[in-house]
């Protein structure tokens, strides 16, 4: 009888998908008793919850991308004049911003990439919390400085920079830092050699005086990031992330209608 | 007759200007200014500001984030800017809603606002209708109601002055009970063509104009009742008189108890005299009228104050977009309504939770006015705001208020006295400062807090015992200098103890003492003078004129208040005079106020941290140091974010 071998195959066929066969067809059976329509539904909301997370996923990594640049600085160094610029090219009136403005920039190199421009407001009472609100967006900081009053305010652009350098995320994520010394049109505004070497010498005695401040009521301490290197003096290449002082001129020497000279500032921008 | 007018946004940048004829200073310096003591300051509950001769007047729009600033002489005192504020940011609204509403910068950046022509039109508007109301001209003699008094109501004898008066009283009681249904009505016609008139004008100021005639009318038409009625009213009054003294007679201290019983007489009585009262006024008409007036002395402001209410909710509920049937919506499709959707916020929604606010804050011990002053300008912040969805407004306003009160508690300038030493040192000088405050509150003891803390960083400290009144203090001071010096033996080369302690005994002039310290430090080199003085209440004028003195004299780097934790609305009459005082008795034009506070008894409190809010708001100054304790190691400084939470924590 040859179909009995080929039974016989069949049933050792069977006897070896037999330990998954009850399971597969008891499956099947709860499957097949089940509305087609209801089995279709379950199909698709697990496919939803897979799509979601993978979205998710997907939007929280492009979260802490840095897209943003920061344009930082005390009360009046020109930071809103020198957004707009660089946004416009046109000269506009500012006042003392009360808020932060952000705009999509395209920047002035070959690859045409843009990321978003952020002007964050100078006054020392809206300074910490918008720094808090936006420093881990950053993927680089224009330090805006005037120029012009800089020998008298240079404790006070110290305390800032150093404040910017010695916060954890900053310190973590180490955006490049371009410091553009704004307002050189003036006649007494110092070079940026000047501004870097006086801003080095200030940092030095602040990292002695802020590691020595008095700690806050609640027992959280200050930043306990050291700058630069121990023992020795401190200088800007000692710093984790890329530093580069710059001369600009928001306003420009031709007064209110003429070109502003960001130059350099915008090829800067390029690099990025 | 404006000098400037500027919209700008938040973000800073200038949309759009308006530079009056003749005015040469350019106006970003007040501007500046106005923002950074007003609105940064969270003052923003009233819309004025002064800066040197002009006064500026500003408007939020909180949807599109722009500012209004209007500016003008101080001098001039111009009724439509109010107003025409207003209009100006109505118009601009609707004009640029397609640029505003873009986010992002660029759109405002790149958008040319040609404003002017509409700005002239408002303008001549807003003054034409200032000028059409001028000062009414006067009436002639012959017109007013004087010329057709007779000369002998006027004339006022003693009994005849009570007849008017108690004829103006029984009639007044006669009108209250009197029902008068058709008086009622006549003043319903009267009062909304009234009400209609002050509601166009629009304008507060000007109305008052219309209510003080008003009034004139009214109060001339009583004075012409009385003397009509006094003429029955005299006999009686004067008979009284002449009887002589009679025996009293006590109405309710009858033997029998029939005199209580008032369920006959109740209103037969009055309306008899209310009627004989009608009957004898001559003019059917004017009776009416002058029902009118007397009757609802009280009443006839309030009713006409609630028609004018009625009919200008009405105007407002026409041109705001508002839908009143809201709350006919039911609960919960209210509720949904208002979390999905954008809604602008309006005072109302934020009434209730800003109250509840402030009754928060009063809780926490910031003082009340601070408190109520804060909501104010978080309301001002808000108003008009666009909620995204699922946002509550409580969430809205709380978030608000957080940020409000972390941004006065930050500093608005640098706080770092190590630097400002080192600074003093390089120049060769000693760097003084100054404990002032009222009785008990921690002064010498966190003197010598500090104290320690300078010396741990390496600094030379001289005390100077300015305080010649308490007993022992002189003594406590030294004790501080021997255990300081213990604590840190001299080390530096010149081998000087580190601390030490200037003073001349008890009874002597403060003023001299630190004069003298202040040039001793200065000759032996040390880096800090701390000048300890004595606790004055700030009511106290003689001994606020002596600190001031000691002041202005010796010009210190630094003049920190202290003041306790513990301290509520007092904080608020402390910090007030103390800077009072202290600017009257300067010799300069820049007097020296109080440029820092330190807290003490911070560890007394749990989270009732309000004192730290109401100091900070009234001076304008930074929180300095915090004392924790009553050892020398409790010195802290504030974190701003800490006490902003434990302030809002319910």
């Amino acid at each position: 009888m040859a179909t009995e071998p080929g039974i016989n195959m069949e049933a050792k066929i069977d006897a070896r998908e037999n330990p998954f066969e009850p399971y597969l067809d008891a499956l099947k059976k709860v499957l097949e008793d089940q509305d087609p329509i209801f089995m279709i539904g379950i199909v698709v909301s697990l496919a939803v919850v897979v799509i979601t997370v993978v979205f998710l996923k997907y939007l929280l990594s492009r979260k802490t991308v840095q897209s943003a640049v920061l344009l930082v600085g005390l009360c009046d160094s020109g930071k809103t004049l020198l957004f707009s610029r660089l946004l416009s090219g046109k000269f506009k009136k500012t006042q003392t911003s009360i808020t932060d403005s952000s705009a999509p920039y395209k920047a002035k190199n070959e690859r045409g990439s843009s990321w978003i421009l952020i002007d964050l407001p100078g006054h020392d009472s809206l300074r910490p919390q918008y720094v808090e609100k936006f420093k881990s967006a950053a993927r680089a900081m224009v330090f805006v400085v005037d120029s012009a009053i800089f020998q008298k305010e240079v404790r006070d652009v110290a305390e800032f920079l150093y404040f910017l350098l010695t916060d954890s995320v900053v310190s973590r994520n180490v955006p490049s830092l371009i410091v553009a010394c704004n307002k050189q049109d003036i006649t007494m505004a110092k070079s940026a050699k000047l501004i870097r070497q006086q801003l080095e010498k200030e940092m030095n005695t602040l990292r002695v005086t802020r590691s020595a401040a008095l700690s806050a009521q609640d027992g959280s301490a200050g930043a306990s990031v050291h700058l630069g290197k121990k023992g020795k003096d401190f200088e800007f290449s000692q710093l984790p992330m890329k530093v580069e002082f710059l001369e600009c001129s928001a306003r420009g020497s031709k007064g209110e209608d003429g070109e502003a000279d960001i130059a350099s500032l915008e090829k800067s921008l390029a690099l990025l | 007759m404006l000098d400037f007018f500027t919209i700008f946004s938040k973000g800073g940048i200038v949309l759009w200007c308006f530079q009056g004829t003749g005015v040469t200073e350019s106006f970003t310096g007040p501007v500046n200014a106005l923002i950074r003591s007003v609105i940064l300051q969270e003052r923003s509950g009233n819309n004025s500001y002064t800066h040197d001769a002009l006064s500026l007047k500003y408007k939020l729009d909180n949807e599109f984030e722009l500012v209004f600033v209007v500016g003008f002489q101080k001098i001039l005192t111009l009724t439509y800017v109010d107003k025409f504020i207003d209009d100006v940011q109505l118009h601009f609204r609707d004009r640029y809603k397609n640029e505003l509403e873009q986010k992002g910068a660029r759109t405002l950046l790149s958008s040319c606002f040609a404003f002017e022509d509409d700005f002239k039109m408002l303008l001549c508007e807003a003054e034409e209708s200032s000028k059409a109301r001028g000062p009414t001209s006067m009436r002639s003699f012959n017109a007013s109601l004087k010329s057709q008094k007779t000369v002998k109501s006027m004339i006022e004898t003693k009994g005849g002055d009570k007849g008017k008066e108690q004829g103006g009283k029984k009639n007044k009681n006669a009108k209250k009970e009197a029902p008068a249904a058709e008086p009622v009505k006549g003043e319903q016609a009267k009062a909304p063509a009234s009400a209609q008139k002050t509601v166009e004008n629009g304008n507060q100021g000007l109305t008052q104009e219309e209510i003080i005639q008003k009034k004139r009318e009214e109060f001339i038409r009583k004075r012409m009742w009385a003397p009509a009625e006094k003429p029955s009213k005299s006999p009686k009054p004067v008979k009284e008189k002449t009887k002589g003294k009679e025996k009293r007679v006590w109405t309710l201290g009858g033997n029998s108890t029939k005199e209580l019983d008032y369920s006959q007489c109740n209103g037969n009585g009055d309306h008899a005299t209310g009627v004989h009262v009608l009957d004898a006024q001559a003019d059917p008409g004017m009776q009416l009228s002058s029902m009118k007036g007397d009757l609802l002395a009280v009443d006839y402001e309030s009713s006409e104050e609630e028609e004018e209410d009625v009919v200008e909710k009405v105007v407002v509920a026409d041109t705001s977009k508002q839908i009143p049937k809201r709350g006919a919506y039911g609960g919960m499709f209210g509720m949904l309504k208002g979390l999905v959707g954008s809604k602008s916020l309006s005072q109302e929604d934020m009434e209730p939770v800003l109250d509840k606010m402030r009754d928060h804050l009063i809780a926490k011990n910031v003082a009340a006015e601070i408190a109520s002053q804060l909501c104010d300008s978080v309301a001002k912040k808000l108003e008009g705001k666009v909620m995204g969805t699922f946002t509550t407004v409580a969430s809205t306003v709380k978030g608000a208020l957080q940020d409000s009160l972390v941004q006065i508690l930050q500093p608005k300038r640098r706080v770092d006295i190590l630097r400002d030493v080192l600074e003093a040192r390089s120049q060769r000088r000693p760097f003084v400062i100054t404990f002032c405050g009222v009785n008990g509150v921690g002064k010498s003891t966190n003197l010598a807090k500090i104290s320690f803390w300078l010396i741990e960083n390496g600094f030379t400290v001289l005390i100077a015992a300015c305080d010649t009144f308490r007993a022992g203090a002189v003594e406590q001071l030294r004790t501080h200098q021997r255990r300081l010096n213990s604590l840190h033996p001299p080390q530096d080369d010149r081998g000087r103890p580190v601390v030490q302690l200037y003073e001349k005994g008890y009874g002597k002039d403060a003023a001299g003492i630190a004069m003298e310290a202040i040039a001793y430090a200065r000759n032996q080199d040390f880096d800090v003078v701390l000048v300890d003085t004595a606790g004055r209440m700030q009511d106290n004028t003689p001994l606020m004129t002596a600190l001031a003195k000691l002041i202005a004299v010796n010009m210190p780097d630094l003049v920190l208040f202290v003041g306790e934790a513990l301290v509520g609305n007092e904080a608020v009459d402390q910090l007030v005079k103390f800077n009072q005082a202290l600017a009257d008795h300067s010799i300069s034009d820049k007097p020296r106020l109080i440029d820092g506070i330190v807290l003490t008894k911070f560890d007394t409190i749990d989270d009732k941290v309000g004192a730290a809010i109401s100091m900070t708001y009234i001076t304008g100054q930074p929180i300095v140091f915090v004392g924790t304790g009553q050892t020398y190691n409790d010195l802290r400084s504030l974190n701003a974010r800490a006490v902003v939470g434990a302030l809002m924590k319910a």
